[in-house]
């Protein structure tokens, strides 16, 4: 085995093993908890087809009805790792077993980001590439929850390596065709995990469209093969055009909800995403609702949530492949590859732009973003080892490997402090969640962190109390239920005046909820509550006599 | 063709010689500049290995010395004894930064020696002139002075409006201060508060006193929803009641307003409408009201709120009124 599979696969173990250790901390967010019953009908869906063939439509329609603004490819995943965990090993909850899947493919986007490291920058690119993308704290978060913008980030990733490899020279042992097939397929699962795939073709055509330009370079590098056509000289990428014919292919394959009225449901599904709704969002003190929206958010997100040094280190990756691309159009450059940088470069951008524009959405912290995450990664490693290598040439490993510490060793103490708080991380720039707090920034997302509180709920509600759970959904109170977190006497309420229990989730947009608590139950003084760094997250009052 | 010759001379001049340079640090400096620019990629890896590791020593302080800069139980508890031992009648918590209401979980709800008597806590991004304080004459500032981000303004507002203060009293990571307020705003009612013996009709809506957001802050005000069809305007009599120099209070919708109805507020004495305020979307922390009655006949007199909406109002609208001693 080669020293860069042989990363990769360390990588993707390693992967593997945290997740599952790390994730019972994480409580259940709201998509989630669609996500998990949604892969529960998804997972009737193939035996009750195979049982009664000529019912198949109709079974797709019961079957895939739930959550059908987003594809089946994923949570078919879901569905396959919670049948196999849960329902026949009986290893795992349902959740736990659901999320299996979304660790998958965490590992599968290490294991692809070490590949590309190592084709990179060397061993030891592909060492660092994956560990600059997992110890930012939110990408961490983002492995364990089995919900889709991990999913598709590591798919699109692998979208984008299987185009590289196929219109490069370092094809390995798959030919040109066999890449462009590759890639194909990974787009087709990619879309069939979240709308933002689409995005993907015009990215790397654009990307490829931009190599075409090299300047002053003479040699024609590892762009030019793997190509059908020419196009001023350069040759239009197979990958492309299998993309178009296999993409669609596999998400229809993989959704059996678009097996007929196919193109009134993919309208639907992606009439839905256009006019999404724009959820409050707090950014510098300011409540977000409706656009336009500061083109600043993502930028400003990303500098106050990745750690410093990571980020410099990212921030250092970009304008180091903007002066590759430079030097190679001055004739500087000769083996530099202008496709492979501006593939880097836009991939890495390109997802912050598309949040930036004013009219887009702004919410979920980064995980619109995620896509361009291990791009930074792969050029804040290729950065380093450059670094590296260029500082003391003949101890270029120990130069890196120091940096590379300082880089990372406060990384990875941010990513245990914060966990399993990851939606609520703020890096040290912004002072933390402290700092973040005052900066009145989004304090959290998504109703996970309620998971810290069950265990007070537990031991101390009232027999029978109905509960108010706010921001975390009645699916996932029943869910954490059915798992043995949450006591099954416990009742689901739906607001503060027939609740004796209220669960509040600090959202500034949603204080109303706080304050009405406070006058049913009359009292301002939380029983129970969960911190992050002395900032309230989750907070919990009752009525009086239902807390014992 | 043959050029004439300059009749100034020839237009060149002969390389003027260096100019002495007996230290050497002309030298020096053309070398280091040489070396400089145009940057070599050596300096520029350079440059990145000198962000990297300082942001990364950064990243190290921060996070070894964040603990340490923060309150622990035993802090929480300290601070919660020595309130639970002075506050009297009249006393209020002030949390600094807003965002440290850990504070609602550990400290005394109501003053210990008068169970009756609530003890206020409050978190406020600022303590402008705009927060009248009301009822409160003692406030105890408690903060947390090693939090990144700062405490913000609470101590140096407070500081203004106080005839004493006193400490700040260390305990373990957070500070306590007592300011004791040069002119406390001891209203002579509320409106709520008076909400129990007045006369009220609300058609389809619901009235009451609560506490509730306006502009994400906590306000305790009357209350009138409309949760249904019926938009009957809401009328709340006082009667027989004192109206001191004057009054204020303010109108606004309650949470987030976005694209719901608007309300008009209109307050009457003695049958003639002395006040009125719009509570809109538009205007999140609502629109104040203010009459001066220091011209009026001293003694009692009848005082009428009307509150007419303009359309379903579910989250309803926050009405505030006092009377100025």
């Amino acid at each position: 085995m080669t020293p860069g599979r042989l990363i990769a696969l360390g990588w993707a173990v390693a992967v593997l093993a945290v997740a599952a250790a790390t994730s019972p901390a994480v409580g259940i967010s709201r998509d989630e908890s669609v996500y998990v019953e949604a892969a529960a009908s998804y997972a009737r869906f193939w035996p009750e087809a195979l049982r009664d063939p000529g019912r198949v439509l109709a079974t797709a329609d019961r079957r895939y009805a739930p959550n059908h603004e987003h594809p089946g490819f994923t949570k078919g995943l879901f569905a396959l790792t919670r049948t196999v965990l849960s329902d026949y090993l009986g290893l795992t909850g349902e959740v736990q077993g659901s999320r299996a899947g979304a660790w998958l493919l965490a590992a599968f986007l290490a294991a692809l980001l070490a590949l590309w490291g190592c084709e990179l920058a060397g061993p030891l690119g592909g060492a660092l590439a994956p560990a600059f993308f997992f110890l930012v704290p939110r990408n961490f978060w983002h492995v364990h929850p089995a919900v889709l913008d991990l999913p598709v980030t590591s798919l699109m990733l692998a979208t984008t390596y299987a185009f590289w490899r196929s219109t490069s020279a370092s094809r390995g042992r798959l030919s040109t065709a066999g890449w462009a097939f590759a890639s194909g397929l990974l787009l087709g699962a990619a879309l069939g995990t979240k709308h933002n795939a689409w995005f993907l073709p015009p990215l790397l055509f654009s990307a490829w469209l931009l190599g075409s330009f090299r300047g002053r370079q003479q040699s024609h590098g590892p762009a030019s093969e793997g190509a059908v056509g020419t196009v001023r000289g350069h040759r239009f990428p197979w990958a492309l055009v299998a993309m178009a014919v296999l993409g669609p292919v596999v998400l229809v394959a993989t959704w059996p909800w678009l097996w007929h009225h196919t193109l009134p449901r993919i309208q639907g599904w992606l009439g839905y995403h256009l006019h999404h709704e724009n959820y409050p969002w707090m950014y510098l003190g300011r409540l977000l609702r409706e656009p336009p929206f500061p083109v600043a958010y993502p930028f400003v997100v990303t500098a106050l949530t990745v750690p410093a040094a990571i980020l410099v280190a990212m921030i250092g990756g970009l304008l180091q492949s903007g002066a590759r691309i430079v030097a190679a159009w001055r004739g500087r450059g000769p083996a530099v590859s202008i496709p492979t940088e501006w593939l880097l470069l836009l991939s890495a951008l390109f997802p912050m732009a598309l949040i930036a524009w004013p009219t887009v959405p702004h919410f979920g912290g980064v995980k619109h973003w995620l896509p361009a995450m291990p791009f930074l990664a792969l050029l804040a490693a290729r950065a380093l080892v450059t670094t590296g290598r260029l500082l003391w040439p003949a101890r270029a490993g120990a130069v890196t490997g120091a940096l590379a510490f300082l880089a990372l060793a406060p990384a990875a103490w941010q990513v245990a402090h914060a966990h399993p708080f990851g939606t609520a991380a703020w890096n040290e720039l912004a002072g933390g969640a402290p700092g973040a707090a005052t900066m009145g920034m989004q304090r959290q997302f998504w109703g996970d962190s309620t998971v810290a509180v069950l265990p007070a709920v537990n031991a101390h509600a009232a027999p029978g109390a109905r509960v108010w759970f706010q921001e975390t959904t009645a699916l996932a109170a029943r869910q954490y239920q059915r798992d043995g977190r949450l006591r099954r006497d416990l009742a689901v309420a739906a607001g503060p005046e027939d609740a004796d229990l209220s669960i509040w989730q600090y959202h500034q947009e949603f204080r109303d909820r706080e304050f009405r608590t406070w006058t049913e139950f009359r009292t301002a003084r939380p029983v129970a509550g969960a911190h992050l760094d002395e900032v309230p997250l989750v907070q919990v009052y009752a009525r009086p006599g239902a807390w014992r | 063709m043959t050029e004439l010759p300059d009749p100034r001379g020839p237009s060149y001049r002969l390389p003027s010689p260096p100019p002495p340079d007996p230290t050497g640090w002309h030298e020096l400096r053309r070398r280091a500049l040489g070396t400089l620019w145009p940057p070599r990629s050596v300096a520029w890896a350079g440059l990145l290995a000198l962000a990297v590791s300082a942001s990364g020593l950064y990243g190290l302080w921060f996070q070894a010395t964040l603990p340490g800069r923060l309150p622990s139980e035993t802090d929480w508890k300290a601070a919660a004894g020595v309130i639970a031992r002075e506050a009297r009648p009249g006393d209020a918590v002030v949390l600094a930064p807003s965002w440290s209401e850990r504070a609602r979980e550990i400290l005394p709800e109501r003053i210990p020696a008068r169970p009756e008597i609530p003890l206020p806590i409050l978190a406020l991004p600022s303590l402008g002139p705009e927060e009248d304080l009301r009822g409160i004459r003692r406030v105890w500032l408690l903060s947390l002075p090693g939090a990144p981000g700062g405490s913000g303004p609470a101590a140096v507002q407070l500081t203004a409006r106080a005839g004493t203060v006193e400490g700040p009293m260390r305990l373990g990571q957070l500070e306590l201060t007592r300011f004791d307020l040069k002119v406390p705003f001891l209203p002579l009612w509320t409106l709520p508060d008076r909400l129990a013996s007045a006369s009220v009709e609300a058609g389809g809506a619901t009235v009451a006193a609560e506490t509730r957001e306006v502009r994400f802050l906590p306000r305790n005000c009357v209350v009138a929803r409309w949760p249904g069809p019926g938009l009957e305007p809401v009328v709340i009599r006082l009667k027989s009641i004192p109206l001191g120099v004057g009054l204020t209070g303010r109108a606004a919708l309650v949470g987030d307003s976005t694209g719901g109805g608007s309300a008009t507020v209109r307050v009457q004495v003695d049958g003639i409408e002395v006040a009125r305020a719009e509570a809109t979307p538009g205007r999140p922390d609502g629109e104040p009201l203010s009459f001066d009655a220091s011209r009026l006949r001293p003694g009692v007199h009848q005082l009428s709120v009307e509150i007419v909406p303009s359309g379903p109002l579910p989250r309803g609208v926050c009405v505030d009124l006092v009377a100025l001693p």
